[in-house]
């Protein structure tokens, strides 16, 4: 077996970039002090950067999206077409955050709300965008207000707007509230749903590069994503490359939740062994229990048994190794105690909740995933069941519009195929009233 | 020119086509439910799916990597794509149902879903039977459900508006309707609503799916989740016979079939023709079909006694003879077909009278630029080509008011609803009425009254007012008629596949009418003229080779199509 061995280097004496401990760092002259906006009054009105350096600078420091799919940013952001000036062109932030397990962006918005606000206006400048998009969950009805009243002190600064700082650059950041729904997430319902349409998943192609918001050019990126820039820009793209795992760099913001003593959102950076962050970064298992059960990245990646975390580090590589996935790096650390075929019911009916309806096999397979998911956990179960389920699971898929259909099924496929045994036993013990054991004739 | 593999056969094919469109067109039956060759393709059913390949191209030289035999060798994209989103492209190798393990498993699993929340009403839906999820599953699908739960409640029949009744249901999210409404007629007027599996088509609040082109969802809708308020629970798709024919509500001409049951006219619905109509057929021309079953005369009769027809077209004829051709007027009528009224001009040129006019039948502001016209008739057009032209009303009502005219034939139409004249100032003039139903308000008027087959039980032409013309088929038998002998009457699956001993077409309710084409040569030789036409399809002859406004005119060349005509005939 490979040595546990980190690849966030001396990650103990690591300092916070993205959150870095600055109080009073929401507010804009707080910010002002910290080098707020230097990256952007260095973009604008320097001769040093234009539109193309910023991206190959962004492509140089290997920034990968943190919103779940992990695309290199600064290759994303050269799709966009040749600027032609009778066609808009635009930018989301995504910041529909609802994967169960993931709160990291909510953090952001609260503690350095100018730090996205800025990294929006570096990516509008590379890719020549005048209007940006802010897209915020609706249930996060208090960061909204929080981001529109910071938004607003931006605006009076002349940091957004016309000819920010200036230059000849005009860029406007408009906020737009969710309503409620997990699949506004997803990039091309979110600009569905941005239209004022219902947040349908677009077929890709055309992507949105090509056509996007009402038919235009447009790039999504995630809101810790674009927090990424200003600091590339500040520290140069080698810098930010040289954190963390060389092949998956930089920052990032761990959200860690579950069984552990001090939950909560730390900044470290990639490659942190998974063990590092339960036991010293969060505090170790609360109540000394035993681990479980752990999802790296929000509840759609393949859940981890205790046993397969050894030597795994937070970076994609590691983690593909392993038999998951870096998504947004939310993790959900369980317990011994934990009843492993509830928590998959409470999965499964998320997904069912959530479903849009626009696909066949996701609209019809979540709600019959959480229906013997539910029979199971009731003690009702058949052992066929489980091989019914992944007989499910792999036609729902790769055979849908959008990935929630496999962000649906993979939790059950894997929750059964590492926990089979605690499955069969559940539905033994209502096939064999002996309790649990079948007898031998 | 370019080349696709479908299954090992290798077509060529030109421009950009949509995957499922081009293996439809190439022999391919793919299942599929949300696409319609009209509008966006969401690929939200999922059901087209198939394997696609494209020769691995090698970086270096741009050329496509061979395999040891020589063949490029084909990289298979990882997923299943849908064909409906997919453009085809030059080297693109696909595999459907038919070569591919993994996608008739697709297909399989994919209709095991979409059934485990179907209702299993089949017995009692009016889709059953012309049903594509019912075909489909038919060929393609599971042959059990290992669903063991309570399928999904939704509401059902709802009234969506005053046409379309709603089975939420059965309903499996295709969005065709949405699209149509979207995309097709523009109204906007339903949408999605729900989340997920209790997803399903509904109007906006407040809003009334009522435009006038609101039944077209109930042909696209690929189940019985749509289903027509009149039409419903009246008769089953195998009961039912349907003939390709035209409807005659307006001057569109737009192409139907026309459905049958008992020698009554159950339901119209479009019939594709791109040139024409398109895939649509508007509501007015589906829901005005009561005229064709209800209220039709009962055989010729003489001033309001029945007689027989022989006697009939003798008093029509000794109406005519002997009389100053100036004091006769002859109306012909744009709801007759073209043959007609060249029989009446011929009859009327006989008589030494002038060329037969027709009453205009308009609303002004109706028509909507699309499937609906101004024009109430189907064959103004067809008029005047034949050289006939629109009666001025005040003009004709000056003249029969005046005394000027003896007898008046009218084909196939109201002069007195027209506002002609009153009933009672015919009392002096000799009236030869040939008329569809008994509402004719000039009927009490008339001196001979001769029943006229109607556009679904009669054979012609009629020109529509872009000048297209097409051929009328009769849909259902008249009292004179043997409609298993008649070829061009649609056959009912009873009719092809039944038993001399099963009984299961009722032979009431036939009407005892003639053609215009039987009934006029049948007053001309009381004259001395001989209309001696062995049917419809020799006069067209005729008058292809004697008109130039239909020079070229066949009825094989109109086919079920019909044929573009220009000012000088049919065009290139």
């Amino acid at each position: 077996m490979e040595a546990k061995k980190t690849k966030a280097g001396d990650w103990r004496s690591y300092q916070r970039v993205l959150l870095p401990p600055v109080k009073d760092l929401h507010k804009l002259d707080v910010y002002e002090k910290h080098d707020g906006y230097k990256a952007l009054r260095e973009v604008v009105t320097t001769d040093k950067w234009d539109p193309t350096s910023v991206t190959n600078e962004v492509k140089k420091s290997g920034l990968k999206g943190r919103g779940g799919a992990g695309f290199p940013t600064g290759l994303k952001w050269s799709f966009m077409p040749p600027v032609n000036p009778e066609i808009p062109r635009f930018l989301c932030c995504n910041g529909d955050e609802s994967e169960p397990g993931t709160f990291k962006d909510r953090q952001l918005m609260e503690y350095n709300p100018h730090l996205v606000l800025e990294g929006m206006l570096i990516a509008s400048y590379a890719m020549s965008i005048k209007t940006a998009f802010l897209y915020i969950r609706g249930e996060f009805a208090d960061w909204i207000t929080l981001m529109e009243e910071e938004l607003e002190k931006a605006y009076a600064k002349g940091y957004v707007g016309k000819n920010i700082m200036g230059s000849d650059f005009s860029c406007d950041i408009v906020i737009h509230k969710g309503a409620g729904a997990y699949i506004c997430g997803e990039e091309s319902s979110l600009m569905n749903s941005l239209e004022g349409k219902r947040a349908y998943p677009r077929v890709k192609p055309p992507f949105p590069a090509q056509k996007g918001v009402w038919g235009y050019p447009t790039t999504i990126n995630n809101v810790e994503t674009l927090a990424c820039a200003p600091l590339i820009i500040n520290r140069g793209g080698e810098w930010f490359s040289k954190i963390g795992a060389p092949s998956h760099p930089g920052p990032v913001l761990y959200g860690i939740s579950g069984h552990v003593n001090r939950p909560g959102v730390y900044e470290y950076p990639t490659g942190m062994l998974i063990t590092d962050l339960i036991d010293e970064v969060a505090g170790g298992m609360r109540g000394g229990k035993k681990m479980k059960a752990l999802i790296p990245g929000g509840s759609s990646t393949p859940i981890l048994r205790a046993d397969m975390i050894d030597g795994v580090t937070m970076d994609a590589d590691s983690l593909r190794e392993a038999g998951s996935m870096m998504g947004t790096s939310g993790m959900l650390i369980m317990d011994e105690d934990v009843d492993i075929i509830s928590w998959l019911r409470r999965i499964t009916h998320f997904y069912h909740h959530e479903s849009c309806g626009q696909c066949t096999p996701c609209r019809e397979g979540t709600g019959w995933l959480e229906n013997i998911v539910t029979r199971i956990d009731e003690g009702k179960g058949n052992v066929r069941d489980l091989d019914l389920l992944l007989d499910l699971c792999t036609q729902m898929e790769g055979r849908t519009v959008c990935a929630l259909a496999d962000a649906a099924a993979w939790p059950v496929r894997y929750t059964i195929t590492r926990f089979r045994e605690e499955f069969e036993t559940r539905c033994l013990k209502e096939m064999a009233p002996s309790g649990g054991v079948l007898e031998t004739a | 020119m370019p080349k696709i593999t479908l299954d090992n056969d290798t077509f060529e094919f030109e421009g950009r086509p949509k995957l499922l469109q081009f293996c439809l067109e190439s022999g391919v039956d793919l299942p599929h439910f949300c696409y319609h060759p009209s509008m966006s393709a969401p690929a939200n059913c999922r059901q087209c799916l198939v394997e696609v390949g494209m020769p691995q191209i090698n970086r270096e030289t741009g050329q496509p990597n061979l395999d040891e035999s020589g063949q490029p060798i084909i990289q298979y994209m990882p997923k299943l794509q849908t064909s409906c989103s997919m453009d085809v492209a030059d080297g693109m190798v696909v595999k459907s149902h038919r070569s591919s393990e993994l996608v008739k498993r697709a297909q399989k699993d994919n209709l095991e879903f979409l059934l485990i929340n179907h209702p299993l009403d089949c017995p009692i839906c009016d889709q059953a039977g012309h049903c594509p999820l019912q075909n489909q599953t038919y060929k393609h699908g599971p042959e059990g459900s290992r669903f063991e739960f309570r399928k999904v409640g939704k509401p059902k029949h709802i009234d969506l508006g005053p046409n379309v009744v709603l089975d939420g249901e059965r309903c499996i999210n295709c969005t065709r309707c949405i699209r149509f409404t979207r995309e097709i007629s523009k109204s906007n007027q339903l949408t999605i609503i729900e989340r997920g599996v209790k997803n399903y088509p509904m109007t906006p609040p407040g809003v009334e799916f009522d435009e006038p082109y609101s039944m077209n969802v109930i042909d696209i809708c690929p189940v019985g989740a749509l289903t027509s308020k009149d039409a419903r629970f009246r008769a089953r798709i195998w009961e039912m016979s349907k003939t390709a024919s035209i409807s005659t509500v307006n001057a569109k001409g737009s192409n139907c079939y026309y459905w049958v049951k008992d020698n009554k006219i159950v339901q119209i619905t479009p019939r594709t023709n791109m040139d024409v109509n398109e895939y649509w057929l508007a509501d007015e021309d589906r829901l005005d079909y009561h005229k064709f079953n209800d209220n039709r005369p009962t055989g010729p009769s003489i001033s309001g006694a029945q007689v027989s027809w022989e006697a009939a077209y003798k008093a029509a004829s000794d109406c005519l003879s002997g009389v100053d051709g100036s004091r006769i007027l002859f109306l012909g009528s744009a709801t007759a077909t073209v043959e007609d009224n060249y029989l009446l001009t011929k009859l009327a040129a006989k008589v030494g009278a002038s060329t037969p006019m027709y009453l205009a039948h308009r609303k002004e502001g109706h028509g909507d630029n699309w499937l609906r016209t101004d024009d109430r008739t189907p064959n103004a057009q067809g008029c005047e080509r034949l050289g006939m032209k629109v009666a001025d009303v005040a003009a004709l009502k000056a003249r029969i008011s005046n005394g000027e005219v003896d007898v008046l034939h009218v084909l196939e139409d109201d002069v007195v609803a027209s506002g002609v004249c009153t009933a009672a100032e015919l009392a002096g003039v000799k009236v030869v009425l040939h008329y569809y139903n008994t509402t004719n308000e000039t009927l009490s008027a008339a001196d001979v009254a001769i029943p006229a087959a109607m556009a679904v039980e009669t054979v012609g032409t009629v020109v529509n007012e872009q000048g297209h013309a097409q051929r009328l088929r009769p849909a259902k038998a008249i009292a004179d008629v043997n409609r298993t002998l008649s070829m061009e009457i649609g056959k009912c699956r009873a009719d092809r596949h039944g038993t001399p001993f099963d009984k299961w077409y009722e032979e009431a309710n036939l009407i005892n009418c003639q053609p215009g084409w039987v009934s006029l040569p049948g007053i001309a030789s009381g004259l001395g003229l001989e209309l001696n036409y062995k049917g419809p399809r020799q006069i067209i002859e005729e008058l292809s080779s004697s008109n130039d406004a239909f020079a070229g005119l066949s009825y094989e060349g109109m086919g079920e199509l019909g044929v573009r005509l220009s000012e000088q005939g049919v065009t290139a």
